[in-house]
């Protein structure tokens, strides 16, 4: 791995080196009292002083919506086409260690297995730039799961700021490589360096081992209903999360010609499990809620033991009943 | 505080109410709704300025409604959400116990909706001046600009619905945008399925909105829609004489008949 310094001044330039390599970027920037992953075109645009967007970058891989084919036809005859994703590089820039994690399961969901051609197009040509995170609130738990404010796992270039206000960067793949040797002259090499004095303190929320063995043995646990009830049924908590990756296949047009689209979709949702039949295996809240539960920590689980959540902590910042997924899960470490 | 448990725990020991419906502490400064069926456990109930989620909202679930008679910590817009819901004909005297915390502490026990009138009468019904700011700077743009605005706010739209989750007044068991034959409302977040969601919420709220603004609090993504509906709230006002929320009977304004309407075309 190769490392090198970054001065504070320079990153307008590198922005621009970027872009004049015909690169679309995709970085945080600020609408209201609110951070978006967002297109920027200049500089000005960026807002690097944030904790946590309030949407995660995943659109950027996997879009709230999508045409997947257009189909047409004279009722004899139908002819498809699919959608061709652009060959535009992108970099998104300035994610957080635990929105790159995401990325890593959301490579794992849709590429591993049945490879989802969309999606694999558009992260082979994404390259992804992460950020330390030098600031955490109370909502961050990142470190419960497997993850750290300094982590670089997935990354291709990392940047970590410094106390002077400059950054300690980290080569991490060939993606990262090309981008540094397009603006060759404002990177310096730098030695290798403990970047722990410059990150963020999260402390740890919970044991994630114990609670899953708990969880694997709760199914039919009475805490489901009690801890359902002040869940609303919105889908806000699974379109802010960076690994809920469901969706729904709709088509928009007539018999002869139209699109068909890929859209969000939601476990909390009633209808996201009501069979075409009336009937509903996940009839009540609760039962929605276990399985967004059981989802992120049993069903997903890897290798490494971690499962799909990345510990951002957008559901605990967004919830309109303020549910709480740590609190949750701390209640199901003290069952007996 | 006192007061609130003593009174809950009476409900709960008496079995007057098989669940206490208020608020307890929440993830940092926010307090978070608690549901209590224990007597010894209504010390978790607390109540203060943070206290403004409107959790008339829970009454309606079915998940909450299988649990019995409730008790539910009642405030000003909690108040009108149930009057609402009555003159809807969603909820009955005898379903609910209202606990109702004044500003200096006491709790009063309110057990007949109509008690609630003279209440909400006292309190004013103006939309907050920072809301009525803003709707007066929408209304000074052009029809053009206004449209500009909705469609700008609406672009962000990401179709979580917890505008409608979070309103006590969107309680259909099956929403229009759950009809898909045929489908009415696009399903998809883009441009055209977010303003005909969003104008379609609008019109069905059209003289119930009871003005709590919960929709926007929930609005993750920030989009001011409750300024529509205080909007079209105050319309009706004008036009009819009557508010949302104000009212046990049913005679709110959708669900009225006048022989002697002034509109030719309703007679």
């Amino acid at each position: 791995m190769k490392t090198k310094h970054l001065n504070r001044e320079q990153l307008p330039s590198f922005f621009n080196a970027i872009t004049q390599a015909g690169k679309i970027v995709i970085a945080p920037s600020r609408i209201g009292d609110k951070i978006y992953f967002t297109k920027v075109d200049s500089w000005e645009q960026v807002d690097l002083d944030f904790i946590s967007s309030t949407l995660s970058a995943k659109a950027a891989l996997f879009p709230r919506w999508e045409p997947l084919l257009q189909f047409s036809g004279d009722g004899k005859m139908m002819t498809v086409k699919d959608t061709e994703i652009p060959d535009t590089e992108t970099v998104i820039f300035g994610l957080h260690p635990c929105d790159t994690g995401a990325f890593n399961y959301m490579s794992e969901f849709f590429e591993g297995g049945i490879t989802d051609t969309y999606i694999q197009k558009r992260r082979s040509k994404t390259t992804l730039i992460t950020l330390s995170c030098k600031k955490a609130d109370d909502a961050c738990f990142c470190t419960s799961v497997g993850i750290s404010p300094g982590a670089s796992q997935g990354s291709d270039l990392m940047l970590t700021e410094m106390e002077d206000g400059n950054y300690y960067i980290e080569v991490l793949t060939d993606k990262g490589e090309n981008l540094t040797a397009s603006a060759r002259d404002i990177f310096q090499d730098y030695a290798v360096t403990d970047k722990t004095p410059y990150l963020a303190e999260v402390p740890l929320k919970f044991d994630l081992t114990p609670i899953q063995e708990k969880l694997g043995n709760s199914y039919d646990s009475p805490l489901w209903i009690n801890q359902s009830l002040p869940c609303l049924g919105c889908g806000a908590c699974a379109f802010v999360c960076p690994t809920c990756t469901c969706f729904d296949i709709q088509d928009e047009g007539d018999a002869y010609a139209g699109t068909r689209l890929r859209c969000w979709d939601s476990c909390g949702f009633s209808l996201f499990t009501l069979h075409a039949s009336g009937h509903n295996p996940r009839p009540v809240q609760s039962h929605r809620w276990r399985q967004r539960i059981m989802h992120k920590f049993i069903y997903s689980k890897s290798d490494d033991g971690t499962g799909s959540c990345v510990g951002c902590g957008r559901c605990l910042r967004i919830c309109p009943a303020q549910m709480s997924i740590t609190d949750q899960l701390q209640s199901f470490a003290e069952v007996k | 505080m006192l007061e609130l448990h003593n009174r809950a725990r009476q409900l709960l020991e008496t079995q007057a109410v098989n669940l206490i419906l208020g608020y307890g502490e929440g993830h940092g400064d926010e307090p978070r709704p608690v549901f209590i069926d224990k007597p010894d456990t209504v010390t978790r109930l607390i109540f203060n300025e943070r206290c403004i989620q409107n959790l008339a909202v829970y009454l309606l679930k079915p998940e909450v409604r299988t649990q019995g008679k409730i008790g539910i910590v009642t405030t000003i817009p909690v108040s009108r959400s149930i009057l609402q819901l009555a003159a809807e004909n969603q909820i009955r005297d005898e379903e609910v116990v209202l606990l109702l915390v004044q500003a200096d502490g006491k709790v009063s026990e309110v057990t007949r909706f109509s008690e609630l009138e003279g209440l909400v009468a006292q309190h004013e019904t103006k939309i907050p001046a920072p809301d009525q700011e803003k709707i007066s700077i929408l209304q000074k743009k052009s029809r053009e600009e206004r449209w500009q605005y909705w469609v700008n706010e609406f672009n962000r739209c990401i179709k979580c619905y917890a505008c409608r989750a979070s309103c006590p007044m969107c309680y259909c068991t099956n929403c229009t945008v759950e009809c898909n034959q045929p489908q009415w409302i696009p399903v998809p977040a883009h441009a055209l399925g977010n303003l005909e969601w969003h104008i379609m919420r609008v019109m069905h709220l059209a003289g119930r909105c009871i003005k709590c603004g919960e929709c926007a609090r929930a609005c993750p993504v920030d989009i001011p829609l409750h300024l529509l509906t205080f909007m079209l709230n105050d319309n009706i006002a004008d036009i009819f004489g009557q508010r949302a929320g104000m009212k046990a009977k049913p005679d709110y304004v959708l669900s009225t008949f006048k022989p002697d309407d002034k509109e030719n075309f309703i007679r």
